[in-house]
């Protein structure tokens, strides 16, 4: 009996959050399908359903140009903040540097400047080293944009994982980097799919950077190119939703088909001796 | 002795991995940020040939100090960070236990959940500006279908508030949630189990046990939302353009506008030292409240 | 082992960034200001960028037909086309960072027809009379010209202008035996009527959101009842006067009688207009965009959209004041190919360009003699309307405008939603523009 009983709260909490989720996917994924006529139908299904706006957001705007450009700045974004954050996060969890605190504060200080009034003085600092309407640029931008974040979340993992298996290591003869790569990194896999599914996501819907940065038509990413839709009075929604869920298309798949991966990954922590 | 140089040792080598992260957000960021905070302590003016500045001077601050728009944008910011953070942390909590117990469909449940968050910032205010829409908006409808009168919920204050954080509150919960999961499966079950065998109820466990020791990852969790909300611009640009009146505008909002609008680099540059001084006090206020261990942690 | 010692690393960094930060505040590259005045017309050669949002119809963007005109007519020249961000705001804050980090990607760029002040002041665009023969500027009525000048210099070359209009639905009118109304009083009336008659959902639709729509809807009603919010001088606040008192009133008397829908307050052209063409809504004051667009493809109503003058309260004289929106072309001051542009922007103010903008742009040519022309009236039923109207301009000959302009549309939009009562938002909004037209205050 009282297994029934907590299985009914806990499966309607369940189907509630689902429902508070989906409902507004769903109308987002039936109003890509309206025409221009039937955008102020409130009708649960969209009276004449069209593929028109797929079309126009292909064909009258480079989308594919701009899908393209967010998926190469997203990934070497969280490749790069994965890597570099991953040592960092390791050395200021758990080895004896002086002045970690510090360290800690300012990451948290800089990350918490409004990004409104960094945009202009990063502009200038782009354009004196020549890295204005480039992959490179937006990349390195991000990436420090990104980086306190990841050593946040990855500090925090490396702190929670017991101090003998780097013992364990050192008197087996391992290299530091060795440890680290083949017997903290494991461990802390939750913290890493964490920071990585999160730089990939913060990449792809990063808006202001993007728009000051990469103007140009060739280097723009998706939220710049979505901004580009519609002229002065007119804000085509139908189009704009159709280019979002075709934008979000990819992380739904990848997240689908490796849904083990990322289930296991975070919940790797969970097998311990 | 031994001990001592195998430390330094250790403490070197933590530099050499710590320096390549700090050294690309301290080459990229710090420039800029020293730039604003100078910008905000003078004259500036902006010219097709670059950005000004001349003399050292604390009116920028003073303007903001005196204008009770500032003051505004102040509390409806920080009202509604306390606000939304809140319900995100405990909506965010209560989505990761279900999660944690979910056996079949969880991916599926993880997939569905990641998506708002992976929906442009942009693009999701609009779509619920189209939700909320006052005469052809699907909120409107079914209200009336319902039998009630229409429903203008960006046209008075309080609701335009709620319908952002409503907003505001679907898009971000995941972010929580994860956080929130992830540290629940690194959570011991030894101690969990050992309350169970001495009769201690669900709620017991999770609120005495459980939750102490998701501190730090709730800590960060929570840390990093107040610091996005503060930066609250998105939602407001295109749901409200923080009315009605200025009602719902919030410090990044008024920043944004006296930044590009007014081209006003001075006190815009004041807005945000300002609030990233805020969000600062906030933050570390926090951590001490939570006292989640910024040095070492034990074990 | 050698190594830098930890406490060099953030000096190091530090010091490369004080480095980057002394260039990075210096003056930008080379400012092309000194470029010769060169003849329109002249045998000027290169590729030039034209950073551009995109107007007129949605199914053909008459911008490039522009662009193909252009280089068969100038052979030499040949222009891209850079596609801007569609909200002005946003497009504003990009050509802002762009042109004061000396960008010269772009080398003419549409901006709106508020902005020659605030851009002139700010050095944003590059003056135009050394390259534009002081005849050049007579083809454009003088207040258009004097809209584009700050501090005696013109900064832009405008392109078309923009008029707003009453558009009502002729087949409502025609069933509840209403003759199309010509003060704001007898619109509310009949609007009335017709949603009694239940012939029609709601009476009276605008753009009373807050942003410079509102400025634009505000300048009208207030015109209409006498008031204005800045001197002719531009050094006082004059929108606290017992007219603006009666325009504000009217405006939210629309709302609170019922005939304009509450949610009002929240909509901007787009959602104005959607009400209107989805067939829910019997009156709607829009831009001449709006006719085109009411009686196009997607529109339910299209055929039985009627388009006037816009009203006045009763008891003056003429139709109602319509604001003057509309594009210009400024150039950018770190432009690397002045003549060319230069060629491009003539070209635009030419006949052909601006008869290809009237007649398959439908927006309003600024060059008089196109605009009287028969044939160019015949190709758009606006443009007839849009001779007779009574125009009036927001007051964007001072250069803090933009702040001017948020405390009209903040307030407004507060008295609107009846946050406010209507003389506190005045109040509020005079005491406001005071500090912006003096520069004081945020």
């Amino acid at each position: 009996m009282a297994g029934k009983r907590r299985l009914s709260w806990f499966h309607v909490a369940a189907v509630v959050i689902a429902l508070f989720i989906a409902l507004p996917l769903y109308w987002l994924i039936a109003s890509s399908f309206k025409g221009a006529g039937d955008i102020t139908s409130a009708a649960a299904f969209p009276p004449h359903p069209s593929g028109a706006n797929y079309v126009s957001a292909f064909s009258g705007y480079s989308f594919g140009t701009y899908l393209a450009n967010s998926a190469i700045v997203s990934v070497a974004t969280t490749a790069a903040v994965l890597c570099l954050g991953t040592l960092a996060g390791y050395a200021l969890g758990r080895l004896p540097l002086r002045g970690k605190t510090a360290v800690m504060t300012a990451l948290l200080m800089i990350s918490l400047f409004p990004t409104i009034a960094v945009v202009a003085p990063l502009y200038l600092l782009m354009r004196d080293i020549g890295w204005l309407n480039s992959y490179q640029g937006l990349i390195l931008a991000y990436t420090a944009l990104m980086l306190p974040f990841a050593i946040w979340i990855l500090r925090n993992y490396f702190l929670g994982i017991p101090r003998e298996m780097e013992e364990v290591a050192y008197l087996d003869g391992a290299s530091p980097l060795r440890t680290v790569v083949s017997v903290i990194l494991p461990q802390a896999l939750p913290g890493l799919f964490t920071a990585g599914i999160f730089t990939f996501v913060a990449s792809c819907t990063e808006f202001i950077v993007a728009l000051s940065l990469n103007s140009a038509d060739r280097y723009r990413t998706i939220p710049v190119g979505i901004a580009l839709f519609g002229g002065q009075f007119t804000t085509p929604y139908g189009t704009i939703f159709a280019a979002s869920a075709v934008a979000m298309l990819p992380i739904a798949i990848l997240v689908l088909v490796f849904r083990r991966a990322v289930v296991s990954g975070l919940t790797a922590g969970a097998v311990k001796g | 002795m031994a001990a001592n140089t195998l430390e330094r040792r250790a403490a070197r080598r933590g530099w050499v991995f710590a320096s390549p992260a700090l050294l690309v957000v301290g080459a990229v960021m710090i420039f800029p940020v020293i730039f604003s905070v100078v910008m905000s302590l003078s004259n500036v003016t902006v010219t097709g040939n670059g950005i000004g500045l001349s003399g050292i001077t604390g009116a920028n601050y003073s303007v903001l100090v005196h204008a009770p728009r500032y003051w505004h944008a102040v509390e409806f910011t920080v009202a509604y960070t306390a606000c939304t953070v809140t319900v995100e942390t405990v909506l965010g909590t209560v989505i990761a236990l279900v999660l944690e117990r979910l056996q079949a469909g969880r991916g599926w449940m993880m997939a569905l959940m990641l998506l708002p968050w992976t929906l442009i910032t942009v693009v999701s205010a609009e779509l619920w500006g189209y939700i909320y829409n006052g005469v052809y908006g699907v909120l409107d409808a079914i209200t009336q279908a319902f039998g009630g009168q229409g429903l203008n919920v960006l046209g008075t204050p309080a609701s335009a508030a709620v319908a952002m954080g409503v907003a505001d509150i679907w898009k971000t919960t995941p972010f929580v949630a994860i956080m929130v999961l992830a540290g629940l499966v690194m959570l011991p079950d030894d101690v969990t189990e050992a309350a169970r065998v001495d009769g201690a109820g669900a709620w017991t466990i999770f609120w005495r046990i459980r939750l102490p020791l998701l501190r730090p990852a709730l800590a960060v969790a929570v840390m990093f939302r107040i610091l996005q909300a503060f930066g609250l611009f998105d939602l407001p640009y295109v749901l409200t353009q923080g009315g009605p009146g200025t009602s719902t505008e919030s410090l990044a909002l008024l920043g944004y506008r006296v930044l590009f609008n007014d081209l006003d680099f001075g006190p815009g540059a004041a807005v945000a030292a300002s609030t990233a001084l805020i969000v600062l006090v906030v933050c570390l206020a926090f951590l001490k409240v939570f006292r989640a261990q910024v040095g070492e942690q034990k074990g | 082992m050698r190594f830098i010692s930890p406490r060099l690393i953030p000096v190091a960094a530090l010091a490369t960034c004080l480095a980057t930060a002394t260039v990075g505040c210096s003056s930008s590259g080379s400012t092309t200001a000194a470029g010769a005045a060169q003849s329109p017309g002249g045998q000027a050669k290169g590729t030039i960028t034209w950073y551009a949002n995109q107007f007129g119809p949605t199914t053909t963007d008459v911008r490039k037909t522009l662009i193909a005109a252009f280089e068969k007519a100038n052979p030499g020249i040949t222009v891209n086309l850079e596609q801007a961000p569609s909200d002005s705001d946003t497009f504003r804050s990009s050509l802002e960072t762009q042109i004061a980090g000396g960008s010269s990607s772009f080398d003419v760029y549409n901006g709106d027809v508020v902005w020659p002040a605030q851009f002139g002041k700010a050095g944003l665009a590059q003056p135009l009379d050394s390259y534009f023969p002081a005849s050049y500027w007579s083809r454009f009525s003088p207040g258009l010209v004097s809209s584009l000048t700050y501090q005696g210099k013109v900064m832009a070359v405008p392109i078309f202008t923009d008029n707003a209009f009453l558009f009502y639905r002729k087949d409502l009118l025609a069933k509840a035996h209403l003759p199309v109304p010509t003060t704001w009083q007898q619109l509310q009336s009949e609007a009335a009527t017709l949603q009694k008659d239940h012939l029609v959902k709601y009476g009276f639709a605008a753009q009373f959101d807050a942003y410079e729509g509102l400025t634009c809807d505000w300048t009208e009603f207030a015109a209409d009842a006498g008031a204005s919010s800045v001197n002719p001088a531009g050094t006082t606040a004059t929108i606290d006067s017992p007219q603006a008192v009666q325009a504000l009133d009217f405006m939210r008397g629309l709302i609170t009688s019922g005939v304009a829908p509450s949610a009002t307050t929240t909509f901007q052209e787009q959602q104005s207009e959607s009400l209107f063409t989805s067939g829910q809504v019997a009156f709607l004051r829009n831009w001449t965009y709006a006719y085109a667009d009411s009686n196009g493809s997607g529109s339910k109503v299209a055929g039985e959209v009627g388009i006037t003058n816009l009203p006045t309260f009763a008891g003056q004289s003429g139709p109602g004041y319509s604001v003057t929106g509309g594009w210009n072309l400024y150039l950018n001051p770190h432009s690397k190919d002045i003549p060319a542009a230069v060629a491009f922007m003539t070209w635009m103010g030419g006949t052909q360009a601006q008869t290809i903008i009237a007649e398959q742009g439908g927006e309003i040519p600024t060059v008089a003699s196109v605009l009287h022309d028969p044939t160019v009236q015949a190709a758009n039923p606006a443009f007839p309307i849009a001779a007779k109207n009574k125009l009036n301009a927001r007051p964007s000959f001072v250069a803090g405008y933009s702040k001017v302009s948020e405390a009209i549309y903040t307030n407004i939009n507060a008295a609107l939603t009846g946050s406010v009562s209507p003389q506190s938002a005045l109040s509020a909004a005079s005491q406001q523009i005071g500090s912006a037209l003096s520069n004081t205050g945020l």
